[in-house]
């Protein structure tokens, strides 16, 4: 983990509240992994005094890509950002996933959800056979399925209202695909409770999942982001997580 | 200048420290622990535990609302697991000790008077916990029992961490110098309630500790207050961002000053508050330490 600034040299709205954001990080692009974090200062003076966890959507290059929805002053004061400023950041954070070999995969990515499952499928893609679920309310709401596309990885897409791909929720269709594959590993990214449908319908599989909770530093320090284990205590999701393996945790 | 603060029997190399709980146990940063004055543990407690259910934070304009609930791993398992990786550590080493009773301050302190340990930030202020300790800082009597039972415990050096909840600090600082403590820190949390829309609160823990800039000025009027009417060392704690804030403090009449809140920002914060405050040192021309500490009180 380091502080440092970067550069921002490109800013992209991707739907009515989802930003892309490429920084240009030389160090951050080596040393980040899929599953891990970066936390930003946000805002100008002493009015927004925790920084903004992002997780890393892509990297190419000495680039990094961050991918985030607005929920919030500090994300909006993010999504104003202007190309050539520089951020202030603490990164890479956070455990990266472990990497299999040779195994089914399945990735299942609901809204902004699919950005840092696109990072992960790359890297996984490499030793695996990938198979991407990908759901959003609406067509409109779809982010990165050119991204996917370019991995050559199967895909699959959903949307609440059926205006594109399979009518329905990213959790149902990933529990047809899943019946398809053998013995997948189930990586899963999007809002809670599609987070707990996912967990519901694939009994037995191994399911990482991207987890969320306010988090206070970032680095460990504060105790704030607590996620309870299913045996007692929590863990700390910026330091043992944020990607949990969602059967031993309670969502 | 020489910014050398001496508190029973342990000298701090500088008169800034990272404030407990928001520092971890020191050992993530080494180099900020080293360059600084010292640190000061996350609180331990005689059991382990898990803490308060999250959501643990809560942000608003200026200032931070927590609910952590003390997770800790424990007296145990801190002596076992912790403590030894603490040898490595250079810097000066106050451990926050937090008790449910009288005697459990007093175990604490007597099990961890170990070497590496320098003194003890004696915690009868959080106030994320709704039984016994947090509520003895509260009390002037139980303050000068739990701070004489831990005096009586140990030969390190003791701080009494004061609560300004519903209690004037003179009070319970007073109570602290009587029982025999080497310094009292002023202010912990305030006491806070964040809710969400529908009008549930926001915390897991329900209420939670006011910490940043938001509670400066009243930490500030704290310090200063006590400073001037109890002969007992101060340590400053309270929305300490920067030099000039540390510098408040000392003016105020603190000899040694805590950072906290801004570390969950930056990590290096406690280290750039201290270079801040020699830089500040420096453009101001102070030639005596001595003469900055408390000239707040001696200018009017």
């Amino acid at each position: 983990m380091k502080q440092l600034t970067a550069t921002v040299t490109d800013v992209q709205r991707l739907t009515k509240d989802i930003f892309s954001i490429w920084l240009n990080a030389a160090e951050l692009a080596q040393t980040a992994k899929p599953g891990q974090f970066v936390n930003i200062r946000v805002g100008e003076g002493e009015e927004l005094l925790l920084r903004r966890p992002v997780s890393i959507a892509d990297v190419f290059g000495q680039k990094v890509r961050l991918i985030f929805r607005i929920v919030g002053k500090g994300t909006a004061w993010l999504s104003q950002v202007p190309k050539g400023c520089g951020l202030d950041l603490l990164g890479p954070l956070g455990r990266p996933v472990r990497i299999p070999k040779g195994r089914d995969i399945l990735v299942c990515g609901g809204g902004v959800g699919a950005a840092p499952l696109l990072f992960l499928t790359r890297r996984l893609a490499r030793q695996n056979r990938v198979y991407v679920v990908l759901g959003a309310k609406s067509r409109k709401e779809m982010i990165l399925v050119r991204e996917f596309k370019r991995l050559r990885v199967k895909g699959y897409i959903a949307t609440n209202d059926g205006s594109l791909g399979w009518k329905g929720t990213a959790s149902e269709l990933a529990e047809l695909v899943a019946n398809e594959l053998n013995r997948p590993i189930v990586y899963a990214c999007g809002p809670r409770p599609m987070l707990q449908d996912i967990v519901a319908r694939l009994p037995g599989h191994e399911i990482w999942g991207f987890a969320e909770e306010r988090m206070g530093c970032g680095t460990g320090i504060c105790h704030c982001c607590a996620l309870a284990r299913k045996d007692g205590g929590y863990i700390r999701l910026c330091r043992d997580g944020p990607v949990v393996l969602l059967n031993g945790v309670r969502l | 200048m020489n910014f050398e603060v001496q508190l029973g029997r342990t000298i701090f190399p500088n008169p800034v420290l990272a404030a407990s709980g928001t520092f971890g146990f020191g050992l993530d940063f080494p180099r900020v622990a080293n360059a600084i004055g010292g640190i000061v543990t996350k609180a331990i407690t005689v059991e382990p535990r898990a803490g308060n259910p999250p959501p643990r934070i809560y942000e608003f304009p200026g200032g931070i609302i927590n609910s952590v609930g003390l997770e800790n791993p424990g007296l145990k398992r801190f002596r076992a697991e912790i403590l030894p990786r603490l040898a490595r550590l250079k810097s000066r080493l106050i451990v926050n000790i937090a008790g449910f009773s009288i005697e459990e301050f007093g175990l604490l302190a007597e099990s961890l008077s170990s070497e590496r340990v320098d003194g003890f930030e004696v915690n009868v202020s959080c106030p994320n916990v709704a039984e016994g300790g947090a509520l003895f800082g509260q009390d002037p009597k139980m303050v000068e029992r739990v701070t004489r039972v831990v005096r009586q415990q140990t030969d390190k050096t003791v701080i009494v961490k004061l609560t300004a909840n519903f209690i004037d600090p003179v009070e319970t600082a007073k109570a602290a110098l009587a029982g025999g403590a080497d310094a009292v820190t002023l202010i912990n949390t305030l006491f806070g309630l964040a809710l969400q829309k529908d009008g549930t609160p926001f915390l897991g823990g329900r209420t939670g500790g006011i910490s940043g800039p938001a509670i400066k000025h009243f930490a500030l009027f704290c310090v200063d207050r006590v400073a001037r009417a109890v002969a007992i060392p101060v340590i400053g704690c309270g929305g300490i961002m920067n030099g000039q804030d540390a510098l408040d403090f000392i003016s105020a009449g603190a000899r040694l000053v805590q950072v906290g809140t801004a570390s969950l920002r930056n990590p290096y914060a406690p280290l750039e508050v201290w270079c801040e405050l020699r830089l500040l040192c420096r453009k101001n021309r102070f030639k005596n330490w001595a003469d900055v500490i408390g000239r707040t009180g001696r200018s009017s």
